[in-house]
C-alpha cells in the first residue's frame, strides 16, 4: 500500500508543481509603444529627461500651452514630482515645449 | 506642416478625414495621440492617452450596456513602475499601524471575510477634462474614464475591526504594488478619514463582474469607495495603515484637491484660496444614442438613450431636450441597480422636419443635486458634469 502511495506521489509531484506555478503567478507583458516628438532644438533633452518617469505622450496630448504654462509644468515636475532636471535643462525643455507644443506652435 | 492649424476640438470632429490624410503622409502622427487605439493585456482596443504609465480610455459605445465588460474598463496609473507580475503564493495584504495586531492576509484569508457586492460607477476625477474652457493640463480624457461594474470583496470595516483600531486613530492610508521610477518621486499612497473608512459599503474587491480583476485594473484586489472618485480606489492594494495623526502624503495633501467652495469651482483661470481633497462624484448624465454627428431620417422614430449617475444618491429624474434646451420632457428611467450604479434612461423622439437639432439631457439626484448648463471651472480639471450637447442632423 505504502509503495503505491509513494509511486503515485512521485508520478504527480512534478505535474502538480508546474500547475501550481501557472495558477499562482499572474503575469502580463506591456506593449512597447513609441511616441515621436517634433524635431527641433531641445528634443534630445526632452526625450532623455521626461522619459525617465513617463512616455512623452504626456506632452503630446496636452492643449497648446503658453511658455509660462510649460515652464510652470516643468517646475512642477521638478519640485513636486522629483524630476532630476537642472535649471539649465529645464529652460531648454520649457522653450522646446512652448515652441512645438505651445500656443506659438508653428504646426 | 505649417499649413495645418488644428485645434484638438476640430481634430476630433475631422478624425476620419485626418486619418485618411495621415495615411497619405500629410499629418504628423503625434497629432493623433488621443485617437490612437491600442490593445493592452486583458483589455480590448482602447483609446491611448499615454503609454507609460498607461492611461487608456473606453470608447463611448460600450456605455450602451448597463455593465461595462472588464476588458473595456478604462486604465489609469500614476507612477510608472506598475505591477506586471503577482505571485499569489507570496502576495499579502498587510494591515497595521495604530492597531491591536498586525494582519498579513493571503487571498484565501481575504475571502474568509463575509463577501459583499454591488454595482458601482468607477470614474476618474479628471473624466471630461478635455472639455474644460479655458483648457487645463492633465490627462485629456473625454467621457471614457468611467465604467459601471459589479464589484465583490470584503468589507474594509471588517478587516479594520479584525486588526482592532486603537483609540485616537485619525486617518487610514492605502498603498498599492505600484512604485515610483525614482526615490524622489512620491509613491502613490491615498488616505481616508477614519469615519469614512468605516462606511459599510467600502470594500476590498477581488472580483470585477464575477471574475478576478485584470492586472491593469488592480489585480489582485483594490479598494472600492463607491460614490467617490476613483483616485481613492487604490489598485493592487498591498498595505493598509491606521494612523494616529493626519496623513501628510503628496497624493492627498498636494494632489487631487478641489476648491473649497460650494461648487468646487472658481472663476476660470483663478487660483483657489483654499482647497480640500476631492471626494464625492458630481451628478452626471450622458447621451449615448444617437451619437454626436449622427444623420437621422425625418419621420423615423429614434430612441434617445443614455445614462445618469451621482455620487451615491439615486437618480430622481432625467429631463431631455431636442431643441437646444428650450423645451424639456421627462425621460423614462431603466432598471434601478442601486444608488452607486448608473441608471439607463430613454426618450422616444420622432423628428418631423429636416435640420440640425441639439439634444441635451440633465439629471437630478434624490437630494436635488443636478448639472450646470455652463462648465464649472477648477485648475485641475475635476468634477466635470456640464449638461452636454449632442448635435444631430435630420434629413
Amino acid at each position: 500500500m505504502e509503495k503505491i502511495i509513494i509511486t503515485v506521489l512521485i508520478l504527480f509531484l512534478p505535474v502538480r508543481l508546474v500547475y501550481a506555478e501557472e495558477k499562482d503567478v499572474k503575469q502580463i507583458i506591456l506593449p512597447n509603444i513609441q511616441i515621436e516628438l517634433a524635431s527641433g532644438a531641445g528634443r534630445e533633452k526632452v526625450q532623455t529627461l521626461c522619459n525617465i518617469c513617463h512616455s512623452v505622450d504626456y506632452i503630446t496630448m496636452q492643449p497648446a500651452g503658453t511658455k509660462a504654462q510649460w515652464t510652470a509644468t516643468v517646475t512642477k515636475m521638478r519640485k513636486l514630482f522629483g524630476a532630476p532636471i537642472s535649471d539649465a535643462d529645464s529652460e531648454v525643455i520649457s522653450s522646446y515645449l512652448a515652441e512645438y507644443y505651445g500656443t506659438a506652435s508653428k504646426r | 506642416m505649417d499649413d495645418y492649424r488644428f485645434t484638438r476640438r476640430s481634430l476630433l470632429k475631422g478624425a476620419g478625414t485626418l486619418a485618411a490624410l495621415a495615411a497619405m503622409g500629410g499629418i504628423p502622427e503625434d497629432l493623433f495621440a488621443s485617437e490612437r487605439m491600442v490593445r493592452f493585456p486583458e483589455k480590448t482596443d482602447l483609446q491611448l492617452l499615454t503609454a507609460r504609465p498607461p492611461q487608456l480610455e473606453t470608447p463611448l459605445h460600450y456605455f450602451k450596456e448597463m455593465i461595462t465588460p472588464n476588458e473595456a474598463v478604462f486604465v489609469r496609473w500614476h507612477i510608472s513602475q506598475i505591477p506586471t507580475s503577482v505571485d499569489m503564493v507570496s502576495w499579502r495584504l498587510k494591515v497595521g499601524g495604530n492597531t491591536d495586531k498586525e494582519l498579513s492576509l493571503s487571498m484565501d484569508d481575504l475571502k474568509r471575510y463575509e463577501k459583499v457586492g454591488y454595482t458601482a460607477v468607477i470614474q476618474c476625477s479628471g473624466n471630461g477634462r478635455s472639455f474644460f474652457e479655458p483648457r487645463v493640463f492633465g490627462g485629456q480624457w473625454k467621457n471614457g474614464s468611467m465604467a459601471n461594474v459589479t464589484w465583490a470583496g470584503a468589507r474594509l470595516k471588517d478587516i479594520l475591526n479584525n486588526a482592532g483600531m486603537k483609540a485616537g486613530s485619525v486617518d487610514i492610508s492605502f498603498d498599492g504594488l505600484d512604485l515610483p521610477p525614482l526615490s524622489s518621486v512620491p509613491d502613490l499612497i491615498k488616505s481616508l478619514p477614519v469615519d469614512k473608512a468605516l462606511d459599510d459599503d467600502i470594500i476590498v474587491a477581488y472580483e470585477m463582474n464575477g471574475r478576478p480583476l485584470p492586472m491593469l485594473n488592480g489585480f489582485p484586489a483594490r479598494l472600492i469607495v463607491p460614490g467617490w472618485y476613483a483616485t481613492y480606489w487604490v489598485k493592487s492594494l498591498s498595505e493598509i495603515t491606521v494612523l494616529a495623526k493626519p496623513f501628510e502624503g503628496f497624493w492627498v495633501k498636494t494632489a487631487y484637491r478641489i476648491p473649497d467652495t460650494p461648487c468646487g469651482c472658481v472663476e476660470p483661470g483663478a487660483v483657489p484660496k483654499k482647497t480640500i481633497p476631492i471626494n464625492r462624484m458630481t451628478t452626471r448624465s450622458l447621451i449615448i444614442e444617437p451619437p454626436s454627428g449622427s444623420a437621422l431620417q425625418s419621420d423615423m422614430p429614434v430612441n434617445i438613450m443614455g445614462l445618469a449617475f451621482s455620487g451615491g444618491y439615486s437618480i430622481k429624474d432625467v429631463i431631455v431636450s431636442v431643441d437646444g434646451g428650450k423645451n424639456w420632457g421627462e425621460a423614462c428611467l431603466g432598471k434601478d441597480m442601486g444608488r452607486y450604479s448608473w441608471i439607463q434612461w430613454s426618450y422616444p423622439w420622432k423628428p418631423e422636419r429636416p435640420g440640425k437639432y441639439i439634444l441635451m439631457a440633465k439629471a437630478t439626484n434624490s437630494i436635488g443635486e443636478s448639472q450646470p448648463f455652463e462648465g464649472l471651472w477648477n485648475p485641475a480639471g475635476y468634477l466635470w458634469n456640464k449638461v452636454e450637447k449632442t448635435e444631430v442632423t435630420v434629413r
